[in-house]
């Protein structure tokens, strides 16, 4: 425990002294909210679309996060300071149990500050406080799983050149081929399998159920799916990770 | 004494090219050994299995009576490894103290011994004024006296120096020996620098292509071919041919 909270530690340090970084990561979903939500609401026929939005954003934030929640594995790696990890007396796993904890608080903070900001745009969880907290267990179960996805690729990847040509690739197709912005109903027939398909449906249907609807049924089934699919991630990630370490002793 | 490094004809393959050939070399408690080979001759290679990094492909290696490959946990305890190439990116929004603070803790020092500790390995490389600078305006030479330091946090009974002074100027250097000769624990440095070695090894083996090609002294091995510097005795070994073989 005392090595993870240290290796916590440096990437609290990090991001607090980042001033700038830090507060252009907090309002940039606040930006898809007001001005892209806010923008094409009298586009669409959905009522209150910034509030159907409102998921979408915070899943959008969640995916690119993934982004940087992967960047000092794939820099430890380069720089070998991974190596100089390994030769110390620390178990494999705080180096990435560390990682899933900091981003799993950075993503909570900053799903609140999308919460906060959509306050005044009219939006009321209709679940509840409770909802709120069912909201934030929701995108930490996103987080999870993105987070285990992107450290498996910095495993993968020969250098970052190729990480962030490929996420850079991936995050919109990912995000497009979901119910992030667009119902399922309403979606091309060809589209709404792949969209079924893709993980992140299941936890902005949760985050859309509990802000607009409330508790039903529905949240647990969706809930369901993400905790399988966060599941079959971490071990992909784990597997990895294993295996990154593995031409080492263990 | 027990020997601090026992390894025993060490060797380790990457496909069909051997880098470290049957080395057989031991440690004693507080000795400074030296490894000293062209570039490829297979240093880092030994190094990064004494650390439990890379597993030998046949022999054998002790530090400290625990087998490298099967009691790695034993073994990472009682070493400290200071890299070759130190980049501070990772850390550059750090303090010198809090990232020496990290690793004291990633090195399971005690919680409430960390601060003193800390502030002891800073002093014993002169970095005590500087702690509460960020790394990012460190020189290269504090950097370097910042990583020995890092490598001293939890009292390890082997320090792994891989090229330690490497890019740094006479200035650092000079001074970087004088804290290593200082330290009473057991060295094992890898060079390219034949004066670094000359100054600071009780012992030292000169390696080419991976295999042992001479083991003494400083002293001893000038003396044998009546030698004026340990320039004259390393290029009489390996010749003066230019190396192109991989790391």
């Amino acid at each position: 425990m005392q090595e993870i909270l240290a290796l916590t530690r440096r990437w609290t340090i990090i991001v607090l002294r980042e001033r700038l970084n830090l507060l252009f990561s907090i309002l940039q979903p606040a930006v898809w909210l007001v001005f892209f939500a806010g923008g094409l609401s009298g586009a669409v026929r959905i009522d209150d679309y910034i509030a159907f939005a409102l998921p979408g954003v915070i899943a959008f934030t969640v995916v690119g996060n993934g982004v940087s929640a992967a960047m000092p594995l794939l820099f430890d790696k380069e720089t070998g300071y991974l190596d100089k990890l390994l030769s110390m007396p620390i178990r494999r796993s705080s180096i990435i149990l560390s990682r899933f904890l900091f981003q799993l608080g950075m993503n909570s903070v900053q799903v609140l500050v999308i919460l906060l900001v959509a306050l005044p745009l009219g939006v009321r969880p209709a679940a509840g406080p409770l909802g709120v907290l069912a909201i934030l267990v929701t995108a930490g179960l996103l987080t999870l799983a993105v987070t285990a996805a992107a450290l498996a690729l910095a495993c993968a990847v020969p250098s970052h050149g190729t990480f962030f040509a490929i996420t850079g690739f991936a995050t919109l197709p990912l995000l497009f081929m979901s119910n992030a912005f667009v119902p399922l109903s309403a979606m091309p027939g060809w589209m709404e399998p792949i969209a079924r398909a893709n993980p992140l449906t299941y936890a902005i249907e949760a985050m859309r159920l509990l802000t607009l609807d409330g508790w039903g049924f529905g949240v647990p089934v969706a809930l369901g799916v993400l905790v399988v699919a966060s599941g079959g991630l971490l071990w992909l990630g784990s597997w990895a990770f294993a295996r990154q370490t593995a031409q080492r002793v263990t | 004494m027990k020997a601090i490094v026992e390894a025993e004809r060490l060797s380790r393959a990457f496909g069909r090219r051997t880098a470290v050939d049957q080395l057989t070399f031991h440690v004693a408690p507080g000795e400074i050994f030296g490894l000293l080979g062209p570039n490829g001759a297979g240093k880092t290679t030994t190094i990064r299995m004494l650390a439990t990094l890379l597993p030998a492909t046949s022999g054998a290696a002790r530090v400290c009576g625990f087998d490298v490959a099967s009691r790695p946990a034993e073994v990472r305890r009682r070493i400290g490894y200071v890299q070759q190439a130190v980049s501070p990116m990772g850390f550059y929004l750090l303090t010198g103290r809090e990232k020496a603070e990290i690793e004291a803790s990633l090195y399971h020092v005690p919680r409430r011994r960390v601060r003193d500790r800390v502030a002891e390995v800073l002093d014993l490389v002169g970095l005590s004024d500087s702690a509460d600078r960020l790394v990012q305006e460190y020189s290269g030479g504090m950097q370097k006296r910042l990583e020995l330091a890092c490598g001293l946090l939890h009292r390890p009974d082997l320090l792994i120096l891989d090229e330690p002074t490497l890019g740094l100027d006479v200035q650092s250097r000079h001074h970087l020996w004088d804290h290593i000769r200082g330290l009473g624990v057991a060295v094992l440095l890898a060079t390219n620098y034949l004066d670094e070695a000359d100054r600071l090894c009780d012992r030292l083996t000169i390696l080419d292509h991976g295999s042992e090609v001479v083991t003494g002294t400083p002293a001893a091995l000038k003396a044998d071919l009546g030698a004026a510097s340990l320039d004259e005795v390393f290029l009489s070994y390996t010749g003066h041919a230019l190396r192109e073989e991989v790391a």
